[in-house]
């Protein structure tokens, strides 16, 4: 042994030698059957949560990348290997690009202004002493709570041409001139929609926001406030920071949930129309598989769907990851 | 250049990217078209870039 010329242990690892492994150690011998009985456990208690993974979300997804290489009706047995045909013909597809745009559009404006709103006004609830928070919040919580066929019902209801909330508070004010068709103006329809997914989404975003704000130490904004800091400055100072973990998840949530929020808005208060001027990417694309009879070339579109959505998503994760703080 | 000068000026220009960013989406909007479909899309990447750019000295 080098460094040990009279080929004798040291007290310590004879002793060790003689006594066997280490507590905490294990041996080579009398380790290896115990670790295979360790795998197989921890196999058997995985496999019924991994067989149902795979049937239920590996399966069907593999099978919408396999079905974008096929044209099919959806109802017949035939089906026919078309190769890239479906992802180039939605190359010049108008309707096709017109829904992305207006996903873009959605996923942009409705996650600008339901995480700005949803963060102001989890602040000013939770640091500023306000008279009825309970209520406000509350109030703001109750659409999460709703259906969303329910809150498409509403906004129908209030975006109404002849009778609803908006056009008939500005005819009470004598502001005719300002009424619109919210659901049947091309330019318009789309926002309106957005209106509606903001109002649904915003209560849930601002009650995550609050609890996150609530765990935050009191001492912190007190020595803050010592040192002269004023309400704007610790919210980015010590809020934002403090709560970064959860925004970021929030977010990156947010982009996939609004692409699918979108869609059940849409079909329930416009169907797409005006003549598709407020069609989405899923819309279209059930459109396109369910009603078209064109199951091939919806599932080119989901593909399109998925890849979209899966980048902006691990984008939205690149561009937030940060070291969380602790306190 | 004062450090609270510098700080002030870029989250003005952050917040005006940013403001900028969501206007092209917008009005980008109003035209069907593939070109404008990426106009659309470098204005989101635009945001994301904003967002990380704010979080970088935080990493």
């Amino acid at each position: 042994m080098p460094g040990n010329p009279s080929g004798t242990l040291p007290p310590r690892t004879a002793t060790r030698r003689a006594a066997g492994p280490a507590p905490g150690r294990r041996g080579a011998s009398g380790s290896a059957p115990r670790r295979r009985g360790n795998g197989l456990f921890v196999l058997a208690s995985l496999l019924p949560a991994l067989v149902l993974f795979a049937v239920f979300m590996v399966v069907p997804t593999l099978n919408v990348f396999r079905m974008s290489f096929y044209t099919w009706s959806g109802f017949s047995p035939d089906m026919r290997f078309v190769g890239l045909d479906n992802f180039t013909a939605l190359l010049d597809d108008a309707q096709f690009v017109r829904a992305f745009q207006n996903t873009v559009a959605l996923l942009v404006v409705v996650t600008v202004v339901t995480m700005g709103t949803g963060l102001f006004l989890a602040a000013v609830m939770t640091r500023q002493r306000l008279r009825g928070r309970s209520l406000y919040r509350f109030v703001l919580y109750v659409p999460s709570v709703l259906s969303v066929v329910v809150i498409a019902a509403i906004f129908s209801a209030v975006f109404d041409q002849e009778n609803g909330l908006i056009n008939g508070t500005l005819q009470a004010l004598s502001l005719d001139g300002l009424r619109q068709v919210w659901l049947g103006d091309q330019d318009l329809v789309l926002w309106s929609v957005a209106i509606a997914m903001v109002w649904q989404s915003l209560g849930y975003y601002m009650v995550l926001y609050m609890a996150g704000m609530a765990s935050i130490p009191e001492d912190v904004y007190e020595a803050s406030a010592l040192d002269g800091a004023s309400p704007v400055r610790q919210f980015f100072a010590i809020t934002l920071p403090l709560i970064w973990q959860n925004l970021r998840t929030t977010l990156t949530f947010f982009v996939m949930s609004a692409v699918n929020l979108s869609f059940v808005l849409v079909r329930a208060m416009t169907g797409g129309g005006p003549d598709g001027s407020s069609e989405v990417l899923l819309s279209y694309m059930y459109k396109q598989a369910y009603t078209n009879s064109s199951y091939g070339y919806g599932m080119a579109i989901g593909v399109v769907i998925f890849a979209f959505s899966f980048l902006v998503s691990l984008l939205v994760s690149r561009a937030t990851r940060r070291e969380p703080l602790q306190f | 250049m004062k450090q609270s000068t510098r700080s002030a000026l870029l989250v003005t220009a952050r917040t005006l990217v940013a403001a900028g960013c969501v206007a092209v989406v917008v009005a980008a909007r109003s035209t069907v078209g593939w070109s404008n479909l990426a106009i659309m899309l470098v204005a989101l990447a635009g945001l994301l870039a904003v967002l990380a750019s704010y979080n970088r000295r935080f990493r």
